[in-house]
């Protein structure tokens, strides 16, 4: 059998390796289950790929699921600030309660998670340091996500909205003052460059977005007890390298920067709690008022420690 | 089946379609349905309103329309009849000075619109019937305007480079800069030629006899002036924090057409929807191009032909110059049936990993595609320029036309080999303002 | 030279199409009512992003629904500009092969081209339809704050594939009643 892969990263990046480990660690086993998979968006541009892996004209994808959130909106509390404080608060958050409600969502879809998994990043500032919500008073921003952008509004901030690919034009020439996204976007778009000061995730981050290996629920359940066992198994292994890589991430982009001479800030427990609070009267509540039970979801995930 | 040959078959197709006379758009979008039909089965053929779809989801595809209009606008009043009036008043003692001016007039239009036919058009309006008056022969008058008006999509904006810094990812600010010094090189090369050829042909009595006063010179200086204002606050806004690249061409857009209607008077509705009409035309002909392109390209990829023949070439270990050589063959001879947009769109996945596996700068790549593009512009069947030279001129035969361009494209050949030899040229002043690519 | 794409030339001359039947009078109407619609679509985008460079230049503020609002409105003006533009003979062609083919052959040329084309397009259509159905079934919206409702944004692709095929039909009806000649090419060559 031969499946299709699709995601919009380069294949030095984090999540194609994720992918190409599934695929190599399925070969190996022999199985007769071969995964293609079309990196850099070869074959679907990357907020085009939801929808056919629901209908099974794709077969696995790495997503962000919030990219999905004009589908259903409980994806949003995928990429909403403050939800996770750090990696370990993400992987236990994957196991609960509240990602098995998620999953229900994704089931309905025809989709099944393989490989879940979180990544962080982190504020860049153009002039100065940006870690807590007095920061970004006044100044032009592009946020990565809705949630954000309603929290940075909230602080005083000023959204402008482009495509990643423009972040960097953008910084250099002054439309942007201040941006946020991931620790390897930040890398790969060079932003090291224009950047007086960079606040990685740390200890704390706000930051974190779920970006899990999904796969269609049909094909999956049209495969033989074999490769289900080998599929499964890959992907168990694949989790637990995604959450060690996904640590090294934050500290090999804070050392880019460092090198580069950017000024590197750290966020206090006590301003991510002032983001927290900020986020809890702007997103949280946006949230609860756009999705029917989007409370109950939310109380969920803030109930995991 | 073996994705090559596959590839091999799928190309058949395509020229087979294409040459049938159907639009290139719903050409594409046919090859695409059939192979996906066959290979795929059909639920791959639902995906294609939605890929069609996503492909135009793009917000750098505004300024696609946006610099049409530009150079629409402007066209429609007499700022290029003033252009090409100011420079020749300055050449005229210089051999050959009408197509030399004509040449200039073509570069300067050419920094405030994207595309080659509009550039084409808005000088040619003037130039050739002025050209012809004087004596100069037909092929001369014709060959020079749709050479000169191929430098549209050269130098910045250009649609062409729009389109190629959204299907490779490179930067758009980028590209413009880098499209800055080969244009000028171009045009200096074609206007070496323009005077060459003047002075050995031996009628330079004829050609150069008319003169003029140096009042008459600096008079009509303020009348270029609008012209420069635009392409100073394009400049401004693109470079000086204002917008995007993108966003950029909005503005152009609009400060031409206040422009057109404030200092031109172009006051009636009619002469306002006219320019509108010519831009909204070629807009979605060439927006359309791009979402079937879209669709195209994702049958190649689904079908694994892109993939395997990026991979076969790679395989080959062919000495990088061989490499260059057969892309640019390949482009010169997809140039002469297609539209830059569609070459662009069709050979940008599979070429960009060939290249840059040959360790080429993305940057460069794009000027030397660029010129490949602009000799396709003025070659048969499909050649955007000649329709409107053309347009212009009904009685000037096609074959005239084509003598007389001949030799610019003797000059773009060598403007290639040039920027082969020279790769700073494209990659110089983009590093310069932007920093290392 | 080929006469039979016209294009892109500044006030290029608009070819001549014949109205004689009712049916190709509606369609030209047609065509020319979205060609309206798809050009003021174009300046609405130029209007909207100049204000969004000046709400976010001169102001300093918010920029949040206005990049989503142009890119809508240049599909749309995309989609709805298809049948205009086939009116216009805009849609570029290789016509290489009707002009060197003799009267006859050139009509059956034409007849499987624009066959094709009717085919296509209404495959697209027929899609787009059920993509817009979905997405109005089910509610989807777009993942930004501004939330717009799919189904607006979709509808382009029914509406301007559906137009379009009503003025590949009426260029087909035209060939085929002999009011117009085949690809637009006079017959004299
Ligand atoms: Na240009
Ligand atoms: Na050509």
């Amino acid at each position: 059998t031969d499946l299709r892969l699709s995601h919009q990263w380069s294949t030095s990046d984090i999540r194609h390796k994720v992918a190409q480990m599934v695929a190599d660690e399925v070969e190996a086993a022999d199985v007769n289950l071969h995964i293609r998979i079309f990196p850099s968006g070869s074959l679907f541009k990357a907020r085009e790929q939801y929808t056919p892996l629901t209908r099974g004209q794709l077969d696995m994808t790495v997503l962000p699921l919030s990219y999905a959130g004009g589908q259903h909106q409980e994806y949003n509390l995928t990429l909403m600030p403050g939800l996770v404080k750090n990696h370990d608060h993400a992987a236990r958050l994957i196991h609960s309660p509240f990602m098995a409600e998620l999953e229900t969502i994704l089931n309905d879809d025809d989709v099944m998670t393989l490989v879940p998994g979180y990544l962080a990043g982190g504020f860049v500032g153009k002039d100065k340091c940006i870690t807590r919500p007095s920061d970004v008073s006044g100044l032009q921003i592009r946020a990565a996500g809705k949630a954000f952008e309603e929290m940075l509004s909230g602080a005083g901030a000023s959204i402008a909205s482009m495509a990643s690919s423009e972040i960097y034009n953008a910084m250099q020439t002054g439309v942007l003052q201040a941006t946020n996204t991931s620790s390897s976007s930040f890398v790969s778009y060079r932003i090291y460059e224009q950047a007086a000061c960079y606040t990685p995730a740390g200890d704390v981050a706000l930051w974190f977005m779920y970006q899990p290996l999904l796969m269609n629920k049909t094909t999956f359940d049209g495969l033989d007890d074999a490769q289900k066992e080998a599929l499964l198994q890959a992907s168990e292994k694949a989790e637990a390298w995604y959450l060690e890589e996904a640590k090294l991430e934050d500290a090999a982009s804070t050392k880019v920067f460092e090198e580069k001479g950017v000024e590197i800030a750290k966020m206090t427990p006590e301003d991510f709690e002032a983001w927290r609070k900020l986020a809890a009267e702007t997103s949280y509540k946006a949230f609860v008022a756009e999705v029917p039970d989007g409370q109950k979801l939310l109380d969920l995930a803030l109930e995991v420690q | 089946m073996d994705p090559l040959v596959l590839g091999l078959i799928v190309a058949l197709a395509t020229v087979f379609v294409l040459f049938s006379g159907i639009p290139v758009a719903v050409g594409l979008l046919t090859v695409s349905a059939l192979f996906l039909l066959v290979f795929d089965g059909m639920r791959s053929l639902s995906l294609m309103p939605e890929i069609l779809f996503g492909k135009l989801n793009d917000f750098a595809l505004l300024s696609i329309p946006m610099f049409i209009i530009m150079g629409a606008a402007i066209s429609s009043t007499r700022a290029g009849a003033d252009l090409y009036e100011a420079l020749e008043r300055w050449l005229t003692r210089v051999p050959g000075g009408l197509v030399v001016s004509n040449l200039g007039a073509c570069a300067l239009f050419a920094a405030m619109s994207g595309s080659s036919p509009a550039t084409c058009a808005a000088i040619g309006k003037m130039g050739i019937p002025e050209m012809r008056r004087r004596g100069y022969p037909d092929g001369v008058a014709a060959g020079s305007i749709a050479a000169g008006g191929t430098l549209g999509i050269l130098i910045p904006p250009s649609v062409t480079m729009i389109v190629y810094g959204i299907a490779t990812e490179t930067s758009i600010g980028r590209l413009f800069l880098a499209g800055i010094l080969p244009g000028l090189m171009l045009v200096m090369l074609f206007m070496a030629w323009s005077i060459y050829s003047t002075w050995s042909s031996g009628n330079m009595a004829v050609l150069g006899q008319r003169s003029y006063s140096w009042q008459a010179r600096f008079e009509i200086l303020p009348r270029v002036l609008p012209f420069l204002a635009i392409i100073a606050g394009v400049l401004y806004a693109m470079y000086g924090g204002v917008a995007t690249p993108s966003e950029t061409a909005a503005v152009g857009a609009l400060l031409c057409v206040v422009i057109a209607v404030v200092i031109y008077r172009m006051w009636s509705i009619s002469a306002i929807w006219v320019v509108l009409r010519d831009s909204t035309r070629e807009s979605v002909m060439i927006l359309f191009i791009i979402g079937a392109a879209g669709v195209f390209s994702y049958m190649l990829s689904s079908l694994f032909i892109t993939q395997s023949i990026a991979g076969w070439i790679a395989e080959l270990e062919a000495n990088r110059w061989v490499i260059m050589l057969c892309v640019n063959v390949f482009l010169l001879i997809a140039g002469f049936f297609l539209p830059p947009v569609a070459v662009i769109l069709m050979a940008a996945p599979i070429l960009m990993p060939i290249i840059q596996g040959a360790g080429f700068d993305p940057y460069w790549f794009a000027v030397v595609l660029t010129i490949n593009m602009e000799i396709g512009l003025i070659s048969p069947p499909v050649g955007l320029n000649l329709y409107v030279i053309n347009g212009i001129a009904p009685d000037i035969p096609l074959g005239t036309i084509l003598k007389g361009s001949l030799p610019y494209v003797a000059c773009m050949v060598l403007g290639i080999l040039i920027l082969a030899l020279f790769p700073g040229l494209a990659t110089w002043l983009p590093t310069l303002v932007m920093g290392a690519a | 030279m080929p006469p039979g794409t016209q294009t892109a030339a500044t006030a290029s001359p608009v070819p001549r199409r014949d109205t004689s039947h009712p049916f190709l009078r509606l369609a030209a109407t047609l065509s020319r009512a979205c060609g309206v619609a798809s050009a003021l679509m174009i300046v609405a985008s130029i209007l909207v992003t100049c204000q969004m460079i000046a709400v976010r230049f001169l102001l300093n503020g918010s920029t949040t629904w206005q990049t989503e609002f142009v890119i809508y409105m240049m599909i749309a003006a995309t989609l709805i500009g298809l049948p205009y533009v086939q009116l216009l003979r805009g849609h570029v062609n290789v016509d290489l092969l009707p002009i060197a083919l003799p009267r006859r052959l050139r009509l059956g040329l034409a007849f499987v081209t624009l066959g094709t084309a009717f085919a296509v397009i209404g495959l697209l259509m027929v899609y787009g339809v059920e993509l817009w159905h979905v997405a109005w079934a089910r509610n989807w919206t777009s993942d930004t704050v501004w939330r717009v409702p799919l189904s607006i944004p979709y509808l382009a692709m029914p509406v301007g594939f559906g137009l379009y095929l009503v003025q590949i039909a009426a260029d087909l009806f035209a060939v085929a009643s002999g009011r117009e000649t085949p690809f637009g090419l006079s017959e004299d060559r």
